[in-house]
């Protein structure tokens, strides 16, 4: 087990309510440098929602969030991103039609120097190499950073958008469902990706129903119940049988 | 029939939308009414004082109907009728016109001078509208039956097709023995009008002129570019071309902006319909041979006058149950005030 | 850790997609089967007619390529982007005609010819450009669909134009205007080679630019264009408003051919856009799409146009011809999409 570093995120009392539906009532977690923390509960457990204010898609109608110890508001994903703060969303997070290094560098395109690179043109051999370079050193090897994603299989675009998220995360990395209809080998290739990731110093929530992939990567586990954080403690202390029992409320403090 | 029936049934499906969405802006429907003025007429021509007399069409935008109006507000005025003037913006349709009708029916106008959208559909509102006492007339186009109607009144199609034929002619010195080239731009292969207009011109050319072929024909759908890029191509294909019939205003614009483009004003003879005032200065240039023009103002003073014969009590033997007006030939010899006479107002 | 561990695992899931089949491979070039197309169209025409092989035709050919490219291009970048422009041809006549009043004015007013026709030009874009602004501000904020929101300003701008100019053409503009859509440089007249450079245009940076980027991107999968950072309301506004001002490009390209606006120029000419554009390989999908095949497509339907006239069949027959054409496009595009590919 890594060495736990500083806090790098933390939520304090956040609340979220959608009209009368309350989401996430007063959930407080930290999450340190170098740690992985798994975040489950069933469906409507307000794993989403909470992931939703962490990557900035949603604001939260109460509560704090906290980046290095300073707090923040994110107005829209993009203002996370700028922060370090990646978010790898469930089975949507790459176009299919763009290649891959136009995947890794979406949004953060490189461009040609001079006016050519003021007019909008792409330096596309410069991020073609770099898109290499970048998985590769996550851990990820993809045979040609200039072929379609579309043309990918499920387990290679699932690597694809795991290795862009930690290509670019600088602080956090947010992973929604990664292994998500992904065979037994693609799925030990991502949870070792997120082991690359963790050994960088990078903070990772990760979000999954597949308790055994849980207690296999993560540091720490929350659990959310209707919108609660009912546990919070080192994984060591679940087995898949109390982890389950915890999320269900069979198993209650 | 109405002068651009098919160029406005063209853009039907896109109006509908448009009168939506000026229908929040006010009045989807185009109205006005013209109170009578008592200077312009004649105090022994007023046989219809205190009268009103509607006017109901579709595509009220239209140059043509445009026209008309100028003729019945003047004719409205000079008998001291009021006139009630109604018709969908730029829909022909009997959809859109048979509410314009019940809507302008329940303002109790003595008469109703109608221009159906379709010969069956409106019927019914002139039964409607004779069962309420108003007398009806037909101008333009008119219903299935007519016997309920006073009269009608309209252009001549087929005359207006052979008229085009003598100008054609005309233009390019025709003799007999000599070979012609003739080629004629249409709106669309189902439109009435169209068809009438070419049955005349094809009669006329057949019985008069054995030395013009019609080498070819094609449809523009409406649209200006394409007439011009039917005569650009059929420019190309017959080099000897001698003359172009264009059917319609459309197709009149077409084919001018290619004989200007060409350089050919004047060596090939064209001769186009209905007098929009742009196409009518092109006369003066010598890009038309000759325009055909219909009289919208003089159908629309004649059912005028018909309905407040009929109104005021006088003698309507008179009164024909069908009246054709002939059309006008417009060409250069063509005096000043004619041209401005009966160029359509805009 | 060595990176080689980790590279075990993908290597056998690479081959398992590497693309193998011959089939694909040519279906991919859309491009060169188009020019075949297209050759073999040239080639059948000056067989039945031998006149069709003329710079004369070739003349009147592109006359009709470049008002219908300029609208397609437009066409194109929306529907990569997974919309649909259904208002580019109500913006022909429309901003025709508004550019048409505003020449007649100023021709009136002893205005000369160059300046007149200089602001007419920047009539018609700003018209054009602004129908486009009006379809982006209904898709982001009264959060129409695109189809929607086209239909819309297609009949509002429609009916404007019949509204305005009661039905009649605008004519009275510089006197000049007709004579510069007759071919300069061989069969190009200078409008054509004016569209030519849009075109050249078009191409850099719909696939060299960030601009092309982001439209793959939001037509591809806008959720993933979003989480990236992009701000496609703002993307969309610029994909619309370029349509929009190709649109009214081509609405003064009409101008100038001939001589004057008309409300019912243009009518119906975004399903021609439409057909080049898929002829052209694109998918309504979005995602797919190629600046070279639009330009192909659209050449390929002035080719027919013409074609019918000099050999003397029935021009209605283009509909069929078209219909034939799509219904292949259509097809290739299902069958690349079956093969697992992309673009």
């Amino acid at each position: 087990m890594t060495e736990r570093g500083d806090v790098i995120y933390e939520v304090r009392n956040l609340c979220k309510r959608y009209g009368a539906v309350v989401a996430l009532d007063d959930a407080s977690m930290k999450l340190h440098a170098g740690e992985v923390v798994g975040l489950v509960g069933d469906n409507g457990a307000g794993k989403s929602t909470l992931v939703k204010c962490l990557s900035g898609a949603h604001q939260p109608t109460s509560g704090q969030i906290l980046l290095d110890g300073v707090e923040r508001e994110w107005s829209s994903p993009h203002d996370a991103i700028q922060a370090g703060v990646e978010t790898l969303y469930q089975d949507s997070g790459l176009a299919p039609h763009l290649s891959v290094s136009a995947n890794v560098f979406l949004g953060r395109e490189e461009l040609k120097p001079g006016i050519l690179g003021k007019m909008g043109f792409l330096a596309q051999k410069s991020m073609d190499t770099r898109a290499h370079m970048d998985l590769d050193r996550v851990g990820i090897a993809v045979p040609a950073s200039g072929r379609s994603v579309a043309q990918l299989s499920g387990g290679q675009r699932q690597a694809v958008a795991i290795g862009r998220a930690v290509a670019w995360a600088s602080r956090v990395i947010i992973l929604d469902e990664p292994t998500n209809h992904l065979g037994a080998r693609q799925a030990g290739e991502v949870l070792h990706v997120i082991q690359r990731a963790k050994e960088q110093g990078l903070g990772v929530i990760f979000i999954s129903h597949t308790l055994p992939h849980v207690l296999q990567v993560t540091d720490r586990v929350v659990v959310l119940r209707l919108g609660r954080v009912v546990k919070d403690a080192p994984t060591s202390d679940f087995d898949v049988d109390s982890l389950l029992g915890t999320i269900t409320g069979l198993i209650t403090d | 029939m109405r002068a651009s029936t098919t160029s406005m049934a063209g853009v039907v499906a896109v109006a509908g939308v448009a009168s939506l969405l000026l229908a929040a802006c006010g009045s989807s429907n185009s109205s006005s009414t013209v109170a009578a003025s008592s200077g312009s007429g004649s105090a022994a021509a007023a046989s219809c004082n205190g009268k009103k007399i509607a006017f109901v069409m579709g595509a009220e935008s239209d140059p043509f109907f445009q026209a008309m109006k100028v003729g019945a507000t003047d004719e409205t005025a000079k008998q001291g009728a009021e006139l009630i003037w109604q018709g969908d913006p730029k829909e022909y349709s009997p959809a859109t016109q048979i509410p314009v009708v019940d809507q302008v029916l329940a303002q109790k106008p003595d008469g109703l001078v109608l221009i159906p959208t379709d010969p069956d559909a409106l019927q019914p509102e002139v039964v409607k509208a004779v069962a309420a006492g108003v007398v009806v007339a037909n101008v333009d186009t008119h219903v299935t039956d007519q016997s309920q109607v006073l009269t009608f009144i309209t252009g001549d199609n087929a005359d207006g097709g052979a008229k085009a034929a003598d100008a054609i002619a005309t233009g390019i010195g025709y003799k007999d023995g000599t070979k012609y080239k003739v080629v004629v731009g249409l709106t669309s292969e189902t439109a009435t009008t169209n068809v009438a207009r070419l049955e005349g011109f094809k009669a006329a050319v057949a019985a008069k002129y054995p030395g013009i072929e019609i080498v070819d024909v094609a449809y523009s759908q409406s649209k200006p570019e394409v007439a011009n890029t039917n005569v650009n191509n059929w420019l190309t294909k017959y080099p000897d071309l001698n003359g172009i019939f264009a059917i319609d205003g459309t197709n009149g614009q077409g084919a001018a902006a290619a004989l200007q483009a060409k350089g050919l004003t004047g060596k090939v003879a064209l001769v186009g319909y209905d007098a929009y005032p742009d196409n009518v200065k092109l006369i003066k240039t010598g890009v038309f041979t000759a325009l055909i023009a219909q009289d919208p103002a003089t159908e629309a003073r004649q059912a005028v006058d018909a309905l407040c014969t009929k109104l005021s009590g006088a003698d309507t033997s008179g009164i024909q149950k069908a009246v054709v007006i002939p059309n006008v030939v417009l060409d250069k010899n063509t005096t000043d005030a004619d041209l401005t006479k009966y160029t359509y107002v805009a | 850790m060595a990176t080689t561990d980790v590279k075990q695992p993908s290597s056998p899931v690479t081959q398992v997609v590497a693309p193998t089949s011959r089939l694909k491979s040519a279906l991919a070039n859309q491009q060169l089967l188009l020019l075949i197309v297209w050759l073999v169209m040239v080639l059948g025409f000056s067989l039945k007619s031998p006149i069709f092989f003329s710079v004369d035709v070739a003349g009147n050919i592109f006359a009709d390529w470049g008002p219908l490219v300029l609208i397609a291009l437009g066409e194109l970048i929306v529907v990569i982007s997974a919309g649909i422009d259904l208002s580019v041809g109500a913006n022909v006549g429309f901003s025709g005609v508004i550019a048409a009043f505003a020449m007649k004015a100023l021709t009136t007013a002893g205005v000369a010819s160059t300046p007149t026709l200089l602001i007419g030009v920047l009539v018609c874009v700003v018209v054009g450009s602004l129908i486009g602004l009006i379809n982006a501000l209904l898709i982001n904020y009264a959060k129409l669909v695109p189809f929607i929101a086209t239909l819309v300003t297609l009949g509002a701008a429609s009916g404007m134009s019949l509204v305005l100019t009661k039905g009649a053409p605008i004519m009275g503009g510089p006197a000049g205007g007709i004579m510069l859509s007759v071919p300069w440089i061989g069969p190009f007249s200078k409008p054509v080679l004016v569209v030519i450079v849009v075109v050249a245009v078009m191409w850099a940076f719909l696939h060299k630019a960030r601009f092309g980027r982001y439209t793959y991107a939001i037509g591809s999968n806008a959720f993933a264009a979003r989480a990236a950072g992009i701000d496609v309301k703002r993307h969309i506004v610029k994909i619309y408003m370029l349509s929009g001002f190709l649109a009214g490009l081509a609405g003064f390209f009409f101008y100038l051919r001939l001589g004057g606006g008309a409300p019912t120029s243009g009518y119906g000419m975004e399903l021609d856009a439409i057909a080049a554009v898929v002829i052209g390989g694109a998918a309504l999908a979005g995602g797919v799409g190629r600046v070279s095949g639009t330009v192909l497509g659209a050449l390929i339907l002035t080719t027919v146009t013409s074609g019918l006239i000099i050999v003397g069949v029935d021009p209605s027959w283009k509909r069929v011809v078209v219909a034939v054409l799509i219904a292949v496009a259509a097809t290739l595009q299902a069958l690349r999409k079956s093969e697992g590919g992309a673009s």
